[in-house]
């Protein structure tokens, strides 16, 4: 009798142990090492690169986790949505972002995952569909939003709020689709970017700061091209991303360029290699995991892929009824850089400097002949214009913008003929200063070292009806 | 009980009056603390200020450490040997290559710069910069052997063509010392360019080649030059002065072995532009000068620089002996630009004039001719090829450090420790990151860019302060400033923790702060750990000259010529007392120009001003004389007026004679004294 109690004493015990065991080892359900990755079911097709539909919105989508030493014992972590992509990992390897829809009616909207107990919160309710979150120093974080107004007519424009929702501020400003941002080491986001006024333009990666300011083209794409996936910094120096044929948009390819110096560097890593690519992301600068298929009968399925022998290697996870479309590994990540801001929402103003509107890119096909006419810009809004401005001798002009206010600039003539432009759209944050070389310069220029006369002078306020602005005065030293 | 309870009470009304003070005391330390850094999250440990900020001797024997800091470097004939300069330790080291250890120490002068060996290698020549003399020193017995009396600063080092003599760069002075090396006396002095610190002989042995690095005198707005002196090896006279545009920081200068190119690591500012961004290349550019040594040769610059990544602060240069490649150290980035030099001579032989002139402002064109940068550890300074060219020695200033880099694999392929203190202090800390870009958006320039050896670079910066024309700053020095708050010549930083702080990231680094624990530890090193250099040009022994006598007399003066009494406002000593002769208060000299916001001006200091031209808080006066000649007619910067012109200069050769209150003196003597020529 004795002993049976004691038995029943012992295996209480034992099942307590086993218990708190279980409990405190097996509580973090996605554990680092892991991966997550978005599926979406069957083939992928019609996807809209303006306004995201079946591309950065899928139907049905899940967020699955799997071990890659185990794929086949994945787990489904998003079963209370209808669809659900685009994980992102916070820099402390505990949260997941993504993207989601709750029901099949419902707008997509951002969500964060604590992946200790796969518990989901919404970061912030929105009427308008929102996607491709990613996370920013400073316990914010990036996402673009479907935006309908006079500026930018409809576009989808990055936002940045808080991780609890609030402090949720606009940062682009002009008629342009903005998808997939991803944050650079040295703290600025690169965003996928898409002209839509006067017409579709050319894709483009974007490079901002976290405020919006100082946006810049990063890279542009071929003329026919699509870029197709969020743009990924590797250990050593170098931007990965998916790139569309010139010729042909059923095939992907890999594309790597440098950070250094983007413009000039692209190199298809994935040229040999039949099939179609749709993610690229780097472990490490020896070996990427890459979304692959070898034909559009197939499902996309995860792959090895060593950049330096351009080589596809094991396959890391296929699932004979979904794609799987991209992939992030749970870690601690460096933390980029938290980059301080000149934005001050009381001016409502921003400065823009050109030093000589006649420095053009000698590559454009530009008669120079005509160039050293310009003696004067036309700065266009979206439906209007702003007004005409002459700029000085040397070529220098500076501009008093209102703020967060689409524009872009052309130069003409004495006469009012057009010689160049306009360009691409600009904006200014409040109290925003930028300064630009020349009009369509060689984005690889340096300002020469020169007082231009537009220094010495106020500068013009646009739009030019506008005589005075009564603001906020910020004295930056 | 009792006797318990008188032990209880006494700890217990204690112990309340602690919990009693504690919360408003830890309100008032925060308020102070806030106050003095300007954040209001600012830690509060009471040793990062009242410890490492406390210029005291016996604290810093326990917080600080003697480095060796290797400056530059020499390779014996047969490779055996590499002589490095230890700046901080002033000593020559010895080191077995081939061992890879320091096999002596010789100590020379203080802040030894530079060192050469004769061409039997029998002698080694130190150039000490803060003794104004160069270490003649034997390498069979180890010893020094003579010293050599030069001009103020000596910096670089060359032998005439015949080994007769040695040319010594005298950077304080900015001339060209002529040594006799058989009498070991001076026998000619060159005036260079402004800050000279580099010279080299050509390989055709006919002509030197001085670089400078602080540009002409000039009034804002004009383009900036930086003198190339050239001089007649034979003659000993200067044949040319190069004007070198738009470059300044020519630290260096090499070769090639054909002779064909001359290669000077220089710094292209953009101090006309006003300060709206660091994108693409607003601030500060790095690059390479190429002067043609062919009849009508032209002078070319190629930025180093990436569209986004910047190579701040070039400083060494070597080409190997087959003149295929060329290294150049990156003392703010801590790594080495490898340079095809056929690459380079290709665009200069497609390239015309008008491309030429673009390129130097371009940030693609370093991917035509840098074939590689190889990491270095912290602050890369001089450099030195064995003699046959396959090993590269890199003299890792604040990491104590020789680095061994192979020409051919370009990798590094071992270090020498130089036997330095392992730890690194706090003022060392410090001292890293004022010479590291690091905290620079893309690395484009460091504190150390504007402050070249923590003092300042000439120049007068557009900083775009409310409106992108106004209020032209000139820069001013870092040496000893501790005692001297405010800070800016608006006076708006009380302390360098809110200098450095969270605003100099928004104006001017652009990327993220410093950490408070680095915020620290540069305001230790920048408040206490950054002297003056002697000086030996006007005040070597603190004894004044009779004009300087006179000229302290007038600074001192009460009353004018005429007998009158000077306000006390008027007078020189009011606003600039001594120690450090200012009175650390705002001020009006009339100097407030129609482009400035109607400000006061912080009362600099004084002390060595003879080496901080031009002067006023936006530079308009380009001598100490201008001050006054030129600016001060309306006697709101003293009462001057009734002085004659041999009076101010007097005066004026007072005010150069001003140094650290806190200088060695004594120190100073002796090794004057010990050191002289035999």
């Amino acid at each position: 009798m004795k002993i049976n109690r004691a038995i029943i004493i012992l295996k209480t015990i034992s099942v307590g142990i086993a218990c708190l065991f279980l409990f405190s080892c097996g509580g973090r359900s996605v554990k680092s090492g892991m991966m997550v990755a978005t599926e979406a079911p069957g083939n992928i097709k019609d996807q809209d690169y303006i306004n995201g539909l079946s591309w950065r919105y899928l139907t049905g989508a899940r967020i699955i986790a799997f071990n890659p030493d185990k794929p086949e014992s994945f787990k489904v972590l998003t079963k209370d949505f209808y669809s659900a992509c685009f994980p992102e990992i916070s820099f402390d390897g505990r949260f997941m972002l993504f993207t989601a829809q709750q029901k099949a009616d419902n707008p997509w909207q951002i969500w964060e995952m604590e992946l200790d107990n796969l518990k989901s919160r919404k970061i912030r309710s929105f009427s308008e569909n929102c996607t491709d979150p990613a996370y920013l120093p400073g316990g914010r974080l990036v996402f673009s939003k479907l935006t309908v107004n006079d500026t930018v007519r409809t576009a989808n424009c990055l936002f940045t709020c808080n991780l609890d929702g609030s402090g949720l501020t606009q940062i682009t400003f002009s008629p342009q689709t903005n998808f997939a941002t991803s944050v650079l080491k040295d703290g600025r986001l690169l965003t996928l970017c898409r002209s839509l006024m006067p017409e579709t333009g050319t894709a483009m990666l974007t490079v901002m700061r976290p405020d919006g300011t100082k946006a810049d083209l990063f890279y542009e794409a071929g003329k026919n091209s699509i870029l197709l996936s969020k743009a990924k910094e590797t250990g050593d120096g170098r931007i990965v991303f998916i790139e569309t044929d010139e010729g042909n948009k059923q095939r992907e390819n890999v594309i790597s360029i440098s950070y250094n110096r983007p413009l000039h560097t692209r190199t298809d890593i994935s040229s040999g290699i039949d099939g179609e690519f749709y993610y690229v992301m780097p472990l490490n600068p020896e070996k990427y995991l890459v979304s692959f298929r070898r034909s559009d009968s197939e499902n996309f399925a995860l792959y090895v892929f060593d950049p330096n022998k351009k080589s596809l290697g094991q396959t890391i996870f296929s699932d004979s009824q979904y794609s799987i479309l991209d992939v992030a590994e749970v870690k601690v990540y460096e933390r980029p850089k938290k980059l301080p801001s000149e934005v001050d929402m009381q001016v409502k103003t921003g400065l823009l400097l050109c030093q000589n509107i006649n420095v053009i890119n000698p590559s454009l096909p530009i008669d120079p002949g005509h160039l050293s006419k310009a003696g004067k810009i036309e700065v266009l809004g979206v439906d209007t214009t702003y007004g005409i401005v002459q700029v000085e001798e040397d070529g220098s002009f500076s501009l008093k913008v209102m703020a967060d206010t689409p524009f872009r600039i052309r130069t003409i003539d004495e006469k009012g003929n057009v010689i160049n432009g306009p360009c691409s759209w600009l904006w200014l944050r409040p109290n925003e200063r930028r300064g630009c070389v020349g009009c369509h310069e060689d984005p690889e220029l340096v300002p020469e070292n020169r007082v231009s006369i537009a220094v010495t002078k106020a500068p013009v306020i646009i739009p030019v009806h506008i005589t005075a602005i009564k603001e906020k005065i910020v004295e930056l030293e | 009980m009792r006797k318990y309870l008188k032990i209880i009470i006494p700890i217990g009304a204690l112990f309340t009056l602690v919990a009693v003070l504690s919360f408003p005391f830890h309100r008032w330390a925060r308020e102070h603390v806030n106050n003095m850094t300007a954040a209001d999250d600012h830690p509060l440990e009471c040793l990062s200020c009242h410890l490492y900020l406390k210029k005291s001797k016996i604290i810093s024997k326990f917080t600080d450490a003697q480095y060796y800091s290797p400056f530059n470097l020499a390779v014996s004939k047969d490779g055996r040997y590499l002589y490095a300069v230890a700046e901080e330790g002033n000593t020559l080291l010895v080191v077995d290559t081939e061992k890879g250890k320091v096999k002596h120490k010789i100590k020379v002068g203080i802040r030894p710069h530079s060192v050469i060996l004769s061409r039997d290698g029998k002698t080694a020549f130190v150039s000490n910069q803060w003794s104004d003399n160069v270490s003649v020193i034997d390498l069979e017995r180890f010893i020094i052997t003579d010293t050599l009396k030069t001009g103020n600063g000596p910096a670089g080092l060359a032998l005439s063509a015949d080994g007769q003599y040695l040319y010594v760069v005298n950077s304080y002075s900015s001339d060209l010392s002529v040594i006799n090396l058989s009498t070991g006396s001076e026998q000619k002095r060159l005036t260079a360019g402004n800050n000279p610190t580099g010279v080299k002989i050509s390989p055709d042995s006919s002509l030197l080649y001085v670089t400078s690095r602080r540009t002409l005198s000039a009034p804002y707005g004009d383009t900036i030059r930086c003198e190339l002196t050239v001089v007649n090896d034979k003659k000993q006279r200067i044949t040319e002065r190069k004007d070198i545009k738009f470059a300044y920081m020519m630290e260096n200068i090499a070769f090639t072995p054909s002779g064909d190119l001359a290669l000077i690591p220089l710094i292209r500012p953009k101090n006309n532009v006003p300060t709206l961004q660091v994108e693409r290349g607003w601030m500060m550019t790095n690059g390479i000068g190429i002067i043609e040594q062919k009849s009508q040769g032209r002078i070319i610059q190629l930025l180093l620089d990436e569209p986004n990544a910047y190579y701040a602060d070039p400083f060494g240069i070597a080409i190997t002996p087959d003149g295929k490649k060329a290294f150049i150290s990156h003392a703010g980035v801590d790594c080495i630009s490898v340079i095809d030099i056929e690459a380079v001579r290709a665009i200069l032989a497609e390239s015309t004039d008008e491309m030429l002139n673009i390129y130097s402002n371009h940030l693609g064109i370093s991917s035509r001719f840098v074939i590689k940068r190889i990491p270095t550890g912290a602050n890369p300074k001089g450099l030195a090829l064995s003699p046959d060219g396959k090993t590269l020695y890199v003299a890792e200033h604040l990491q104590d450090r020789i680095a061994v880099i192979s020409t051919d694999s370009l990798c590094t392929i071992g270090t020498i420790d130089l036997g330095g203190p392992r730890r690194i202090t706090v003022y060392r800390h410090g001292r890293r990151l004022l010479n590291n870009a690091g905290h620079t958006f893309q690395n484009q320039y460091s504190c150390y860019t504007c402050h070249p050896d923590v003092h300042e670079d000439g120049l007068v910066y557009n900083m775009a302060s409310k409106d992108i024309g106004r209020n032209m700053t000139n820069t001013q020095s870092l040496r000893n400033i501790g005692e001297t708050p405010p800070y800016k010549w608006n006076g708006k930083n009380q302390s360098v923790y809110k200098q450095d702080g969270m605003r100099f990231s928004t104006v001017l680094t652009r990327t993220e702060a410093f950490s408070y624990n680095e915020l620290d530890a540069i305001t230790a090193y920048i408040m206490t750990g950054i002297d003056n250099p002697p000086n030996l040009q006007y005040n070597p022994d603190g004894e004044l000259t009779e004009a300087e006598k006179r000229g302290k007399e007038i600074f001192e003066r009460t009353h004018n010529n005429h007998g009158y009494e000077i306000p006390v406002v008027n007078r020189c000593v009011t606003c600039h007392p001594a120690p450090y002769f200012t009175n650390k208060k705002m001020a009006d000299v009339g100097t407030l120009a129609a482009s400035d916001d109607s400000i006061l001006f912080d009362t600099p200091h004084l002390n060595n001003i003879f080496a901080s031209p031009p002067y006023l808080h936006d530079g308009r006066a380009r001598t100490l004389e201008e001050i006054w000649t030129l600016y001060g007619k309306t006697e709101q910067h003293g009462s001057i007026n009734d002085l004659t012109k041999i009076e101010l200069n007097e005066l004026v050769e007072y005010l150069k004679s001003l140094r650290d209150p806190e200088y060695k003196q004594n120190k100073t003597k002796i090794l004057h004294a010990s050191l002289r020529h035999n």
